[in-house]
């Protein structure tokens, strides 16, 4: 509290102006150094998937000595305001590893270069990965690693409650809920009621009924009779007492699925890593499944990272080199190894680290149907809107009504 | 609020060196009604001394407190950032769009409910753990005067694992007494009527610390004699406080409010690490929906308003301080 919120604004408001002078200076695009020279290309990472670039990165210099690669950490949370501010100021990296979500920003500030589509061939990579970065039928990123939802849920107090089958769909996930409740849980299923990420949690209601985002018009389609039933489907959870109505910052699932207080959740793959090192007492007594089906069959969504290349790159050939490297199928099947992260490029899933599994055949099914969040501008206040029905949908307000006023309050969001 | 202190008296040292040359200048013989070149020999040196400062404030203060202000009459947004100039003249549209955003009046309401509890309670603790520590205890002063200021120094995300395991609902210290002696105890930063509380409590905790050390300079500046004449008149101890200790300690008062009260209207931290603005927005602050649409949305012209409604009411505010709280012992 000690810093004035004024002064804050402030700050970055010069740091945005400043930077004016700044990208003034910087050069102009018509100097490309060749794939063939001396040269470093710079690169921004992720959180951890940095470091494991940076290994990954010998091996490409190894290969062609005249590519030096420098990796850039930068953190998850911080990541969307750093490139933003970057990009004003004219010192974006050559490369970069783009989250899914944050493509739609980035393809309308025109910051990124067009990918050459006889390079990298849609048909290798899963659908949505790929269909993630295309607007107007230019691609702007090629599909790096992919995250993609599925349920984990507790096998053994399952069987205690006399429910042994896997929940194929959302009424057998709904009363496979009320048995775990039934049976001592606090909760029968984790569902994210609202705050950040939350859209995250009603998306698979959406895509499993047919619903979309964005309608064929280019508008938003959330007043649409399926968002309305999966407004529905998400609020009778809480309206039976089976998930919390109350989200509190910073909660950790796993922990409350180790001590079977929750016994059920939806999340991505790197989940499986995290409760086999977290939570060693429950191995053996919980299963990964595919997404609960809707009337329109088991849809989850998927997320995850591209690389893009930055239209003020002077390394543009490079930096297509590197990503080649990275989208091989041999490579992604060792990222896979090293990082645990879903390979985009569908030829890696017969590589023989993605062999003998139990838990990838899921994932690679649930791909395969999954759908992509399509790329918007402003997609962080789209987002926002939906977790702000999603709340009040939570805490009893009426599916079609709030379905309305979501869809008038997302109309404006999306250029037409 | 630290900063701020030391802000005032860089300036005031800044500005010294400047006066007193300009006072001999003056004196000269036919300088009578000549004004003093104020960029004189002597003023250079006063001038270069302040010249760090200087630059420094023009750069990251003058200069982006009046960007914010021309950028509050813009539509300065995303697409912007790599085009700043591109961003069209709105005039009042983003204020007048503030007072139909029912976030805002509600973060408006909110930051108000902070305020309106949290200053009086941290200057009220503030105030009593001073007195206690300047009469009360001779033992363990010390230990005390430490363990009241560390949270002030402590970093909040430090402090907020701290409170979330003090009221975590399921293994948290206030349900884990509350089981131990039988009765259940809410989810606190969960419920919309206890987030706030909550969050109240933990600001209040978190900076009586500050108020408290500048209260013990204040008492250990009002003279022994006062006291003394007051106890030979017959005063008992909560007379001394009421009629000796709180008046004395008027303008240590002013300065310690005017302070809470402006670092309180400025929440942001406490929601921020804590509830995200939740439960429904019922912590959703004036700051925090600030930063959302600056940083998270690039609503930069519609955030530098917000920037703008909020000054305004902390220059109203403090003004009403100033006025309220006047020294009327001189």
């Amino acid at each position: 509290m000690s810093r004035n919120a004024l002064s804050r604004t402030t700050i970055t408001a010069t740091a945005l102006v400043l930077s004016l002078g700044l990208a003034a200076c910087g050069g102009g695009d018509g100097d490309q150094v060749g794939a063939d020279a001396k040269q470093t290309l710079t690169i921004w990472g992720m959180g951890e998937e940095a470091k494991r670039l940076e290994e990954v990165a010998k091996d490409f210099t190894e290969k062609h000595p005249n590519i030096t690669v420098k990796v850039t950490p930068v953190g998850w949370d911080v990541v969307g305001q750093k490139m933003t501010s970057a990009a004003a100021a004219g010192t974006l990296p050559d490369m970069a590893q783009m989250g899914s979500t944050m493509m739609g920003e980035f393809i309308a500030l025109d910051a990124l270069e067009p990918v050459d589509e006889k390079v990298f061939d849609k048909a290798d990579f899963f659908p949505a990965t790929w269909d993630n970065n295309v607007v107007d039928g230019v691609s702007y990123g090629v599909p790096w690693y992919a995250d993609v939802r599925a349920l984990y849920y507790r096998t053994d107090i399952a069987e205690k409650a006399g429910k042994g089958k896997e929940p194929a769909t959302w009424d057998e996930h709904h009363a496979l809920a009320e048995a775990y409740k039934k049976n001592g849980a606090t909760w029968g299923t984790e569902l994210q009621p609202g705050s950040t990420g939350a859209w995250q949690t009603w998306l698979p209601f959406l895509y499993s009924e047919g619903g979309e985002l964005i309608g064929e018009d280019g508008k938003p389609a959330l007043d649409s009779p399926e968002a309305v039933r999966a407004f529905e489907r998400f609020g009778s959870y809480f309206e039976d007492g089976l998930a919390k109505k109350n989200f509190v910052v910073g909660r950790d699932v796993a922990k409350d699925f180790g001590a079977g207080k929750v016994p059920m959740f939806m999340s991505g793959p790197w989940m499986v890593q995290n409760l086999d090192e977290q939570q060693p007492q429950i191995k053996g007594k919980w299963k990964v499944a595919p997404l609960p089906a809707g009337s329109k069959g088991s849809v989850s969504w998927v997320g995850g990272s591209s690389l893009v290349t930055f239209k003020d790159s002077a390394h543009k050939a490079a930096a297509e080199k590197f990503t080649q490297f990275l989208t091989t199928p041999k490579m992604q099947a060792h990222w896979y190894e090293i990082s645990k992260s879903l390979p985009a490029n569908k030829a890696a899933w017969n590589e023989p680290e993605m062999q003998n599994s139990e838990t990838l055949p899921v994932f690679e099914k649930s791909l395969d149907t999954a759908k992509d969040v399509p790329p918007l501008e402003k997609w962080t206040e789209f987002a926002v809107q939906i977790e702000g029905a999603m709340e009040k949908v939570a805490r009893g307000a009426d599916p079609a009504a709030t379905a309305k006023k979501l869809q008038k309050a997302t109309e404006g969001l999306v250029d037409q | 609020m630290t900063s701020a202190v030391t802000e005032a008296e860089t300036e005031d040292r800044a500005a010294r060196p400047a006066k007193a040359p300009a006072g001999v200048t003056a004196g000269q013989p036919g300088g009578a009604g000549r004004r003093p070149d104020r960029l004189s020999r002597q003023n250079l040196a006063g001038w270069l001394y302040s010249t760090p400062f200087l630059a420094f404030f023009l750069t990251f203060m003058a200069f982006p407190i009046v960007a914010t202000l021309l950028m509050s009459f813009t539509d300065f947004g995303l697409r912007h950032v790599t085009h700043p100039l591109d961003a069209e003249w709105v005039g009042l549209d983003n204020y007048a769009a503030l007072l139909q955003d029912d976030k805002f009046l509600t973060a408006l309401f909110n930051t108000g409910y902070f305020v309106v509890l949290g200053v009086p309670l941290t200057i009220g603790c503030g105030l009593v753990a001073a007195v206690l520590l300047n009469s009360g205890i001779d033992r363990l002063r010390t230990f005390f005067r430490v363990g009241f200021y560390v949270p002030v120094v402590t970093a909040i995300v430090a402090v907020a694992v701290i409170w979330r395991f003090v009221l975590d609902p399921s293994e948290g210290l206030i349900a884990g007494l509350g089981a131990q002696l039988g009765f259940s105890t809410p989810d606190f930063l969960a419920s919309e009527t206890l987030a706030m509380p909550s969050l109240i409590v933990m600001a209040v905790w978190r900076n009586m610390g500050t108020a408290m050390v500048l209260f013990l300079a204040g008492l250990q500046a009002i003279p022994a004699e006062v006291r003394e004449a007051a106890r030979i008149d017959g005063a008992g101890p909560l007379q001394e406080f009421r009629r000796i200790t709180v008046p004395l300690l008027r303008p240590t008062m002013l300065y310690v409010s005017v302070m809470t009260t402006i670092g309180f209207l400025n929440v942001f931290e406490e929601p921020f690490v804590m509830t995200d603005g939740g439960p429904d927005d019922s912590t959703l602050t004036v700051s925090l929906h600030m930063y959302e649409e600056g940083f998270r949305f690039f609503h930069m012209g519609s955030a530098s308003a917000m920037a703008y409604v909020l000054f305004t009411v902390v220059l109203a505010v403090t003004l009403l301080q100033l006025r309220l709280l006047k020294d009327k012992t001189r």
